[in-house]
């Protein structure tokens, strides 16, 4: 491992650009090409939004950004200790979303996925949800 | 504020700067205003000041699209900059509302 960083943000909309900001800073040092930063920002950008619209009813909360840098790769989880998800695995498919009311697409994880190397979802309703990604930058140069 | 236009019986929208979740209310109801109006047979959103979009701007999108369908009037989006043109891709917004090029031109 050779940077981390760890962040503890209120779970609100407002910080959702602090998050893209914050994770693009720390993958600086990797090098990357601006298609590689764009799509490690959307994907912070839906996980820490599932935190902020899902985890805590909209409520307070807060949620953990943690960054690591290993070489060329980057790995990053998104934490919080909200509702949690009962389903993980129906959670994923797309255009599926907790909130059908709300004129949402369902396509976070789905974007996460597309945009990231890998991307794992751990849950325990009651307890939280963690998402875990990585991307590799420069593959082959 | 989202700036608009009315040209003929199109409505030319400008999004910019980031379509986010924390966004997206004010965007909602911008456009919801902008295309409450009369005259209106086609809409594009010129998106190449938009500098970001994730899934809760493709759920504005749509939202506005459901709306537009029940009135015949279609939606194109123009000149998206490359990480929105492939979110829009991914969504697979493009089968309903179709990129278009628009040259500088009002």
């Amino acid at each position: 491992m050779d940077n981390y960083m760890e962040l503890k943000l209120p779970a609100e909309s407002k910080n959702e650009a602090l998050a893209r900001n914050v994770i693009a800073a720390f993958c600086v040092e990797l090098n990357p090409t601006v298609d590689e930063l764009d799509d490690v920002k959307i994907a912070v950008s839906e996980a820490v939004t599932n935190c902020i619209v899902h985890a805590y009813g909209g409520g307070d909360g807060e949620i953990l950004l943690r960054a690591e840098t290993d070489g060329n790769k980057l790995r990053v989880e998104v934490r919080d200790h909200g509702v949690g998800i009962a389903d993980v695995e129906a959670a994923r498919r797309p255009y599926f979303t907790g909130k059908p009311e709300d004129e949402r697409s369902g396509m976070g994880f789905t974007i996460m996925e597309s945009f990231m190397d890998e991307v794992d979802v751990e849950s325990t309703p009651g307890v939280g949800v963690t998402v875990k990604m990585t991307k590799s930058f420069n593959v082959g140069k | 504020m989202t700036e608009s236009k009315l040209i003929g019986t199109t409505m030319y929208i400008g999004l910019s700067g980031e379509l986010d979740e924390r966004a997206a209310a004010r965007v909602r109801s911008e456009l919801d205003t902008i295309l409450s109006g009369e005259g209106i047979k086609k809409v594009v959103l010129e998106m190449s000041q938009l500098k970001f979009m994730d899934s809760t701007g493709i759920g504005v999108l749509l939202g506005r699209y459901k709306r537009l369908t029940g009135r015949n009037i279609p939606i194109y989006l123009a000149n998206p900059q490359k990480s929105v043109d492939k979110v829009l891709n991914l969504s697979g917004l493009y089968e309903i509302m179709p990129k278009v090029e628009l040259k500088e031109e009002a």
